[in-house]
């Protein structure tokens, strides 16, 4: 297999607050922040999904291993999918040392990420605290801490009066229902502009030759020699069988590797190579208020509660919540979500009961058995596959890319992301992050 | 939201109800080698259409049953039936 | 100077003159009557700039001067973002501009606009890149100019509410068509639910003609003689799945607002139409209104919106808006017709007004106010909800609903137009057959239900929609001028911005909206959406129905979280002894749904004198399933890894439950009362999913087996009596003879025996022998009614003896001390049977048990392992989660999953779990306090730090 690095496109104008005055001053448009090109019959890597793993996956290629004669399809427009539906939060105080090594990489991926991309993503490394309001709670916040401090990550359980200090609009007396016995404080962490990665990486990405292919669905996954999928034992798919390209709205492409790097979508996509995954497929809500003037400095999480919240700088509360109770494709939002969102965030902030709720939505969740994505190598030969990412891939987005595109460039497993390998779910060697399940984002 | 179709207490909000996924098959858990049991245990069809799944009426008559839904519009198929196979796994 | 912007008596005013109101506006009091919308009395009182823009803070007066009014945002009091033109003023209201500074009058940050040329949607993106760290330096000072409201943090939790309503028929709209569609559903026999926004019915009918207020008399007396619910001041925000429709309803007469929630058969979508701002040069000045407005201003308020005006129309409203104004003796400069080619450039003027608008044919008329009626948006969120997309009629210049969906119906505007006549029609048709379709629903709903009464006769067909189709009307298709403005009000996103965003590459509807925030702000898209496609279509060179439409997501209209939260009611479960705690000085703690009593002063005092005399303790939170029938061995022996079916009566038996995946799910004694009748007892957090694990068991794989399963948990309180004198104690309260009598003797009744009988005088009471404390100990179940009885009787009786209660906290240290660990802290999600040392509980050779296969490979497999873990310094408790590392490095080998200071051995005691290399007893551990210091520890023999023998609670 031929993976040589492609021709370089010429560099358009960085972005700098010099650059807003000159074209302020002339009346000039930007350049396209990536080009509009025709499908190709053939490419070395096809990465399904336009999101910020699949995005992150091509600019790595390039960026770290010039392989360039990449597409990236996405179905829809970039970033329509989890990418542009997630409440932007990041963080790396993991429970399992697998889990936090994988995240703080991607953290301090994203601290770097404006420089190397030339484009502010906005990252507000505005501390996150995680709630504790029962005792078993709070000891699984010193699990976490504790995991966390030997890993240098910045992390340690406070205490109510601390708590109170950094979010003044919790209620954190002893009366309430649910007290604040104490929090996991986190000051790394914080929320970012997702749609802001989403183009760090497309513009990136194509200034170094990859191409981004907006409205072009995958039908179907072309594999050779396998022993058939679960619908059709003579189809060459399944195990043993090998890539040799992808079906397209736009017609039918050749490549030897081609990455799944969907969310909400990955059982689908993997059906077509014949591999079957771990996965369920739920919706997980979110909402935002009307803006009001900034009272909120940090992220704040309860697990027990099931709500997370942030406040952005245009002063809108972010909220989200758990996964919903069954599998769905639908992502239309749930009154339900709503209510129970707005009782459990006023059991915590309980003086914000005339601010409105602006807009409610879902986007859809690959959940696997041990809240840990399926990352790398499959069965079918060429078919990866970086999914599973349940409620938690959008943090997870940069150092997956760069994992995968190690993967694809050495055709080996790296390190970092050998935990999540597929084959983990036939010898049972699950991954420790389910002793942390209560705890989301 | 959703109205879940009870066999016995017809349909009923689906906050009334557990879901219990998808129902599968229970291998022999003296004969199933470790690939069937963790199979059973960890794969999922997950399709979007029409998906056999378990129900528990936890708010009413608590009955377990099997009822087929779409899961691209949620739209529920046929008369629900007592469920025969095991719900969830835990 | 007060009301000095009021007209003479209108024919159609709402307000009371009466009555006046006295308000007061940024600082300074002014009046209006009852009836007036604080909008309607600012503008009477001569206030023309009531907001300032969110990024260039450009002054703003009314444009749409109703719900949606992007420029009406105000502070009530403690309430932010109060929409002016829609919230009626109430006596001492006080009223105050937001995101203004310092005032509304001298605003600093207007300066952003000078400079406006270089910040174009979307800027920050590409600057504040380096250095980097400045962002944050950046970010503080851009989230100054947060646009909104104050939140006031005391805001005390006021009366908000719910209400579940089950109608036939929600109609959402109370104009013309709304209402004709729920006389003729409720005439037709449907229980009918009408809900209007605004404070009135009649919708455009309020402001329209003599006849038009005719007929909007005559609909709303019919509704109420046609016996229909009506909920004015209230919006349908969402239809959800199976319609479910949710109603935000801000005039119930106590609550501040009220969530209804309504199971629809039918929903009828008849919200009008909103109507659509122009894009132009200097849109957003003071004096630019839409045609509607105007009309309500003068017509409905009295409220004269300028003196000299130019309308631009393309159809009738504005015409009528023309005529209005003149016969409210407002001065019309000028009409410009679209419908003849004519067109508007700008609206000139200073800073906070306007003075004049250029025309596209070069003149330039003097004027303060500028009147557009460019045409309508369509409202179809809620059937968008339920699934229709929009298409776009460009003969029309509006967007229409697309596919029929069978349980939603649109009638009015949105469907339509025609005379008053064809439209009622078209309503009166939409209403019957809501009416004859939710008939049918509700038939197909009870027939479903098996325990609902039968119903009677043959289904009623789902009747076909045979309505008439509406006309639409031709339209022009006016969205901008030749000149820029602002497309999105609230977000302060103009034409130009769009286009050069759209060549920047963010060329779809979304990305676009993503890149320049347009239709993302409090607005919601009401005003924006058409526009921002309309100019996306240009700089593409594509039609509107190509570029398509966004999504609306719900909410329909903002809903408060207190409406949403409700009552805050989450109760917490107490056991029937609560009184006593709270009496006895109780430390309180919550675990779970319960609240238990943590201590009464001093934990260790409580353990001390249980294993020194006797102690009491409530355990009613102990889950616990009565199981009774012929096959509760069976089903013991499936959920349970050891063996049941031979358990004899009287005998009580601990065992370990796992998932399928083999790991620990729950443990706990169930103890076998009679023949056929059983009492398991689950954790307490277990209590709920145990019972419903057995009932899956019993009803999908073996639906053959006769078992009855009843949960007791709040029906029996629990009792622990513990300690070297329990004997004595509680064979002072139980029979000695005749029935209910118990022989307490040791060789009579044994340790992991079961006993029934009377106690205190309490018949029907469970007592059985087991040990968590590790001590001689009697766990009583008594019926709840005496729970408190009982109690209070073995204090009394045991006074001698030094009987005391003990709470959570000793037990969880003698348990420590016994090493018995407890499932969820000592193990955790991943953590399998053989973990826990008890591998003698998991018998194999059974035919088949939950987990089975699982733990048969597990046995062979190297796994964690829970320990009984000392420390060398026995002074140093580890706290809970503290790491157990190798040596020298930061390898985690374990962690110390429960620890405590041991009053009985006065040391420190510890469980843990260790990777199998350092299971063994002996080996040294390195453990690492929170701290940062390292500590030496032990693995010990047993998990029993303290009687590992279990001499005492055999005793």
């Amino acid at each position: 297999m031929s993976l040589l690095p492609g021709k370089k496109s010429s560099k358009p104008p960085r972005y700098s607050a010099a650059g807003l005055i000159v074209k302020g001053a002339r009346k000039q448009n930007w350049p396209r922040v990536w080009r509009d090109v025709p499908l190709k019959k053939s490419y070395d890597v096809v990465i399904i999904g336009g999101g910020v793993h699949g995005l992150a996956t091509a600019y790595y290629l390039a960026a770290n291993h010039g392989i360039t004669n990449v597409a990236v399809l996405d179905k829809a427009y970039l970033g329509s999918g989890g990418s542009g539906r997630n409440t932007a939060i990041v963080r790396s105080n993991y429970l399992t040392p697998e889990g936090v090594a994988f995240y703080d990489r991607s953290l301090s991926l994203y601290n770097t990420m404006a420089a190397d991309l030339n484009l502010n993503v906005m990252f507000s490394e505005r501390g996150h605290m995680t709630l504790a309001h029962t005792d078993s709670a709070l000891r699984t916040m010193n699990w976490r801490a504790e995991v966390n401090k030997l890993q240098d990550i910045d992390s340690s359980v406070i205490d109510p009066s601390e708590v109170k200090k950094l979010a003044p609009s919790l209620d954190t007396s002893s009366n309430a229902r649910y007290p604040i016995l104490g929090a996991l404080y986190h000051p790394p962490g914080g929320t970012i502009r997702h749609d802001a990665v989403v183009w760090g990486y497309a513009r990136g990405a194509d200034h170094l030759g990859v191409e981004m292919h907006q409205k072009t669905e995958v039908l179907d996954i072309l594999v050779e020699g396998g022993e058939g999928s679960a619908t059709d034992a003579h189809d060459g798919k399944g195990a043993g069988g090998k890539v040799t390209g992808v079906r397209t709205n736009k017609g039918d492409i050749s490549a030897p590797i081609v990455v799944n790097c969907t969310a909400g979508w990955a059982t689908l996509i993997s059906d077509m190579a014949g591999v079957k995954l771990p996965i369920s497929t739920r919706p997980l809500q979110a909402a935002v208020t009307e803006p009001v003037k900034v009272f909120l400095p940090t992220v704040v999480v309860s697990g027990s509660l099931h709500v997370y919240v942030s406040q952005t700088d245009r002063g809108e509360l972010v909220f989200g919540a758990s996964v919903d109770p069954f599998n769905t494709y639908s992502v239309r939002g749930s009154l339900e979500f709503t209510e129970e969102l707005a009782g459990h965030v006023l059991e915590l902030m309980p003086g914000i009961s005339k601010m409105r709720l602006l807009r409610q939505w879902a986007g859809l969740c690959d959940m696997t058995p041990d809240y840990s994505p399926v990352m790398g190598f499959t069965p079918v030969d060429g078919f990866l596959c970086d999914v599973g990412w349940g409620t938690y891939g959008f943090k997870a987005g940069p150092v997956s890319g760069e994992q995968m595109a190690e993967c694809v460039a050495t055709q080996m497993t790296p390190k970092l992301i050998e935990p999540f390998r597929l084959s983990r779910f036939s010898t049972g060697a699950l991954v420790g992050e389910k002793g942390a399940a209560a705890v989301g984002h | 939201m959703l109205l879940v179709p009870c066999p016995n207490c017809g349909p009923r909000n689906a906050s009334d109800f557990a879901y219990g996924g998808e129902s599968h098959v229970r291998p022999n858990p003296n004969q199933a080698t470790p690939e069937e049991w963790r199979s059973y245990l960890y794969m999922e069809d997950n399709p979007a259409g029409w998906l056999k799944e378990t129900w528990y009426c936890r708010s009413g008559c608590r009955r377990f049953f099997t009822v087929e839904r779409n899961t691209a519009t949620n739209e529920f198929r046929e008369h629900p039936i007592p469920g025969t196979k095991l719900g969830g796994k835990a | 100077m007060s009301n000095s912007m009021r007209l003479p008596a209108q024919p159609g005013e709402v307000i009371d003159r009466s009555r006046r109101i006295d308000i007061k506006w940024n600082g300074k009091k002014l009046s209006g009557f009852d009836g007036d919308t604080i909008a309607s009395a600012l503008v009477a009182n001569e206030v023309r700039v009531v907001s300032r823009s969110m990024k260039y803070h450009r002054p703003r007066g009314y444009l749409t001067a109703d719900f949606w009014d992007p420029n009406g945002f105000v502070q009530v009091g403690d309430d932010p973002n109060v929409r002016s033109g829609h919230r009626l003023i109430e006596k001492g209201m006080t009223v105050d501009p937001q995101n203004v500074w310092p005032s509304l009058d001298y605003d600093v940050k207007a300066a952003n606009g000078l400079v406006g040329r270089f910040l174009t949607a979307g800027f920050y993106y590409k600057t504040f890149i380096k250095p980097q760290r400045l962002w944050p330096v950046y970010e503080k000072v851009l989230a100054r100019f947060a646009p909104g409201g104050v939140v006031d943090l005391d805001t005390p939790h006021g009366l908000y509410d719910k209400r579940y309503a089950h109608p036939d028929v929600v109609v959402a709209g109370g104009g013309p068509a709304g209402m004709a569609a729920a006389i003729a559903a409720a005439e037709a026999g449907s229980k009918v639910m009408l809900v209007e926004h605004e404070h009135h019915l009649g919708g455009h009918l309020l402001w329209g003609s003599a006849e038009d207020r005719a007929l909007a008399a005559e609909l709303t007396a019919a509704v109420e003689t046609a016996g229909v619910e009506v909920l004015l001041n209230s919006t349908v925000t969402g239809r959800y799945e199976d319609n479910w429709v949710a109603i935000a309803q801000r005039s119930h007469p106590q609550a501040i607002e009220r969530l209804v929630k309504a199971r629809a058969k039918m929903l009828v979508v008849a919200p009008g139409l909103i109507e659509r701002p122009y894009v132009f040069a200097g849109n957003d000045k003071p004096g630019v209104m839409l045609s509607g407005a105007v009309r309500r201003m003068v017509n409905m308020y009295a409220a004269k919106p300028g003196s000299r005006a130019v309308v631009f129309t393309g159809n009738g409203d504005g015409d009528a808006a023309a005529s209005d104004l003149e016969r409210a003796g407002i001065e019309v400069a000028r009409i410009v017709d679209a419908r003849n080619g004519e067109n508007i450039l700008a609206a000139h003027g200073p800073a906070k007004s306007m003075d004049s608008v250029e025309l596209a044919d070069g003149t330039k008329v003097e004027a303060d106010l500028l009147v557009t009626a460019v045409g309508w948006t369509a409202p179809t969120s809620l059937l968008n909800m339920a699934g229709d997309r929009p298409s776009y009629d460009a003969n029309a210049a509006r967007f229409f609903p697309n596919s029929p969906i069978d349980h939603v119906l649109s009638t009015g505007g949105i469907a339509g137009d025609g005379s008053h006549e064809e439209l009622i029609e078209h309503a009166v048709a939409t209403g019957r057959l809501a009416a004859a379709r939710a008939a049918a629903i509700g038939h197909r709903l009870q027939a479903a239900t098996r325990r609902a009464a039968s119903v009677d006769g043959e289904a009623p067909a789902f009747a076909a929609d045979d309505r008439p189709i509406l006309p639409r009307d031709p339209h022009p298709e006016l969205f901008r001028s030749t000149t820029h403005g602002i497309v999105d009000y609230s977000e302060d996103v103009g034409s130009k911005d769009l286009m050069a965003a759209a060549a920047e590459g963010y060329d779809s509807v979304e990305l676009l909206k993503r890149f320049t925030t347009a239709t993302m702000g409090p607005s919601q898209g009401k005003l924006e959406t058409v526009n921002t496609v309309a100019v996306l279509g240009e700089a593409r060179g594509e039609t509107i129905e190509e570029v398509g439409t966004t999504v609306w997501r719900p909410p329909y209209a903002p809903i408060t979280l207190g409406a949403l939260g409700g009552r805050i009611h989450e109760p917490a479960r107490v056991s029937s002894i609560q009184p006593w705690h709270e009496a006895n000085g109780v430390t309180p703690i919550l675990a779970g749904a319960w609240i238990r009593p943590e201590h009464y002063g001093n934990p260790e005092s409580e353990v001390r004198n249980t294993r020194a005399n006797v102690g009491i303790t409530d355990v009613t939170p102990l889950g616990k399933l009565d199981l009774q029938g012929p096959d509760v061995p069976k089903l013991l022996s499936q959920l349970y890894t050891n063996k049941w079916m031979q358990l004899p009566v009287g005998s009580v038996r601990y065992g370990i439950m796992c998932a399928e995946d083999g790991v620990v799910l729950d443990d706990g004694v169930t103890g076998r009362l009679g023949d056929e009748h059983y009492l398991m007892t689950t954790t307490s957090s277990g209590a709920a999913s145990i019972w419903e694990w057995a009932e899956n068991w019993l009803q999908t794989e073996h639906p053959d087996w006769k078992v009855h399963v009843t949960p007791v948990t709040t029906g029996l309180t629990s009792i622990n009596v513990a300690g070297p004198k329990s004997r004595e104690l509680v064979s002072r309260l139980v029979a000695h003879a005749g029935d209910g009598a118990i022989d307490l003797d040791g060789e009579a009744f044994k340790y992991m025996q079961v006993r029934q009988g009377t106690i205190a005088g309490v018949p029907n009471c469970i007592m059985w022998r087991i040990g968590f404390t590790g001590e001689l100990s009697f766990e009583l179940h008594v019926p709840s009614g005496h729970g408190l009885h009982v109690w209070e009787a073995l204090l009394e009786a045991g006074k001698d003896l030094g009987v005391r209660a003990f709470g959570l906290e000793a037990q969880r240290i003698m348990r420590l001390e016994k090493g018995h660990f407890i499932v969820g802290q000592d193990t955790d999600g991943l953590t399998k049977a053989p973990s826990t040392g008890m591998t003698s509980l998991i018998k194999l050779d059974k035919e088949d048990f939950a987990g089975k296969a699982e733990l048969a490979w597990a046995m062979d497999t190297p796994l964690p392992v829970v320990v009984g873990i000392q420390t060398v310094d026995p002074l140093i408790v580890p706290a809970e989660a503290s790491q157990i590392v190798r040596e020298g490095t930061n390898e985690i080998l374990g962690r110390i999953t429960s620890s405590r200071m041991s009053p009985t051995l006065r040391r420190s005691v510890c469980l843990g779990q260790v990777a199998p290399e350092s299971a063994a007893a002996g080996t040294e551990l390195t453990v690492v306090l929170t701290t940062g210091e390292r500590i030496k520890a032990r693995v010990m023999e047993h998990h029993a730090h303290f009687d590992p023998e279990g001499a005492r609670l055999r005793g």
